[in-house]
């Protein structure tokens, strides 16, 4: 080979690395821009969302702690109480606190509104009631799980996470030194380079530092979505390796007894005559043998009893305590008290597994403390790449443009494109906005060349 | 071409096995045996004559001979009448009964106490021996929840 088709070679090489560097930059810019604003407003509801069990535990302290004094009386005796306090509430869930100086909970829809009732075990007298829409935790788990909008807005946090993973991806590309001289601009910034470097640097540098977290954020936040979060599970659990059904997604088995032979309530008023067939049969077990139950096979403390919905139903002991490996799903025959499923952490499978841990990590209660202050600096990390992005492209922005990086032709990087339609497959909604994007470039941008401009396309 | 196609199978099979759960997904999981019980009232109750109450117990849909434990207890909703728990006897082939007087008539109420091979149940039935009284009437009306269990003996 001589030198000129040496040298032309090398030429097309940087050519197509230049390229392939601008296309990557322009996905990064233009995901960095829309998404933005979503991303910081996780990292400031997830950051404060860490310390729901210290918060919670103060704003709440006059509903939640007790005196102990003698034996307490019994979950149908407390759930008594409430009635007569709230004679037309149906409850729904009794919880009996996890130790003896914790009041006990008991869930009761009353008006069409979902209130808990907080009683003292030992006197049985309520210590006040929660309207459950008035729970500012809540709310702020809402506005993290989905903006405060319902499946909308849980679509929208799902893009959200998708595409930070994407930035993350492109970000990475856009980092990796290319001149392997020293660290300086890579694992730390320059400080000596003028404001432009800094800039940059005060970008990517953090950014590098908080990646893995923030993947790890990611991709343990993302089991809990609508859309992506539901589709996984369901496969994970049909495998046989995820959480066992009922757990996360799927329904709790059925009581075994017919329903002809579940006692009816007469309402023939004045009628004495009732037929004994109608009231012949069998009737719910009691709260107390529920709580037996759970005393018996070793329910974590901190379960949750919810009450059968309709004849069919079961009751459910829930616990989903700080650390993955104490949790426990199950469920009770509401006219036998049989156990009909009992699902421990040790029953999940090797996903499942994963998952459970992923989650405890994720809210942060899985390591206590610790766990919560190293999340809260991925939290604090997240807002501070997010706001030094923006500044960086607000600083670089000519005034009647975005300032984007010129678009190349997908067409000329297999490899890329590839790449996009990988991400697209495994997350449909990155796809589905994908394909918005290409129709919205394709039938707009192109055409109108103001556009055209504006967009550097 | 072809590779194509392929992804889109692919997609459409993820799609579509994504939708929901196998019906019996929970057999790859942790199983239960739970015992199940059916509790059989005599039809007709006389006075001065002791009737039998029996339950079938079966566990794995086959009848369970010797089980662990099966315990009674009846009382009448009004608390005139009340058998403590009590061992039934066993009748063969998975049946367990109790024979008691049932002399005034009311609504009544019993429960099973049956345990085997780790699952224990304690249904409860309620039936009425000859007509109801009015107080009876209004109590069945106002619900279920407020039984009268007050003489509960555990084990």
């Amino acid at each position: 080979m001589d030198e000129t088709t040496n040298r032309l070679e090398e030429k097309s090489k940087k050519t197509t690395k230049a390229a392939l560097y601008k296309s990557v930059w322009r996905w990064h810019f233009y995901a960095g821009i829309i998404f933005a604003p979503f991303l910081i407003i996780l990292a400031v509801t997830g950051s404060i969302y860490l310390f729901k069990p210290q918060i919670e535990q103060v704003i709440y302290k006059d509903y939640y702690e007790v005196n102990p004094q003698g034996e307490k009386i019994s979950a149908s005796a407390q759930i008594e109480e409430v009635k007569k306090l709230y004679p037309d509430a149906v409850v729904t869930q009794y919880r009996p606190g996890e130790n003896d100086e914790r009041s006990s909970e008991v869930g009761i829809i009353s008006n069409d509104e979902s209130l808990t009732v907080f009683i003292d075990p030992y006197t049985g007298e309520s210590l006040g009631e929660l309207n459950n829409n008035d729970r500012i935790m809540d709310r702020i788990e809402e506005f993290h799980g989905e903006l405060m909008a319902g499946t909308i807005g849980d679509r929208i946090v799902e893009l959200a996470a998708c595409w930070a993973i994407v930035l993350i991806v492109t970000g990475l590309f856009l980092w990796f030194p290319r001149k392997k001289k020293d660290l300086s601009g890579v694992l730390f910034p320059r400080l000596s380079k003028g404001k432009k470097v800094f800039r940059r640097d005060m970008h990517a540098v953090p950014a590098f530092w908080i990646t893995a977290g923030m993947l790890f954020l990611i991709m343990t936040g993302l089991p809990w979505s609508g859309l992506w979060g539901n589709q996984f599970q369901t496969i994970v659990t049909n495998t046989g390796e995820g959480y066992p059904p009922s757990v996360w997604i799927g329904n709790a088995p059925t009581s075994n007894v017919k329903t002809k032979e579940i006692a009816d309530v007469p309402w023939a008023a004045e009628n004495l005559e009732v037929p004994k067939s109608e009231v012949e049969g069998y009737v719910p077990i009691s709260i107390d043998d529920v709580v037996e139950v759970a005393n018996r096979v070793g329910m974590h403390p901190s379960y949750t009893v919810i009450f059968p919905n309709g004849k069919e139903g079961v009751f459910t002991l829930s616990a989903f305590p700080p650390k993955a490996q104490d949790e426990a799903t199950i469920h009770i025959d509401q006219y036998s008290g049989a156990v009909l499923a009992d699902y421990r952490y040790d029953n999940y499978g090797v996903m499942g597994k994963i998952i459970a841990w992923g989650i405890t990590l994720h809210k942060g209660t899985q390591f206590g403390l610790i766990n919560q202050l190293i999340s809260l600096v991925i939290c604090l990390g997240i807002i501070f790449v997010v706001v030094s992005g923006f500044y960086l492209w607000w600083k670089r922005k000519p005034t009647h443009s975005l300032g984007a990086p010129k678009a190349i032709s997908i067409k000329k990087m297999k490899l890329f494109l590839l790449l996009m339609i990988a991400l697209g497959i495994l997350f449909p909604l990155v796809g589905l906005s994908l394909i918005i994007v290409f129709l919205i470039d394709w039938l707009i941008i192109k055409r109108i060349s103001k556009v055209r401009m504006f967009f550097n396309a | 071409m072809h590779k194509k196609k392929m992804i889109w199978m692919f997609l459409f099979i993820v799609m579509l096995s994504g939708c929901s759960l196998k019906p019996d997904v929970a057999k790859l999981y942790k199983e239960e045996s739970p015992l199940q019980s059916e509790i059989i009232i005599p039809d007709t109750f006389s006075a001065n004559e002791k009737e039998t109450i029996k339950v079938i117990l079966t566990q794995h849909g086959e009848r369970v001979e010797d089980a662990d434990f099966v315990h009674f207890e009846i009382w009448k909703q009004d608390g005139t009448v009340t058998y403590y728990m009590e061992e039934a006897f066993d009748l063969g082939n998975g049946v367990y009964g109790i024979s008691k007087d049932f002399n005034s008539d009311g609504l009544y109420f019993v429960k099973v106490h049956a345990g085997n091979n780790g699952s224990i149940i304690v249904p409860q039935k309620q039936f009425v021996v000859g007509s109801l009284s009015k107080s009876e009437l209004d109590f069945l009306q106002k619900g279920q929840q407020s039984q009268i269990e007050g003489h509960e003996h555990h084990h």
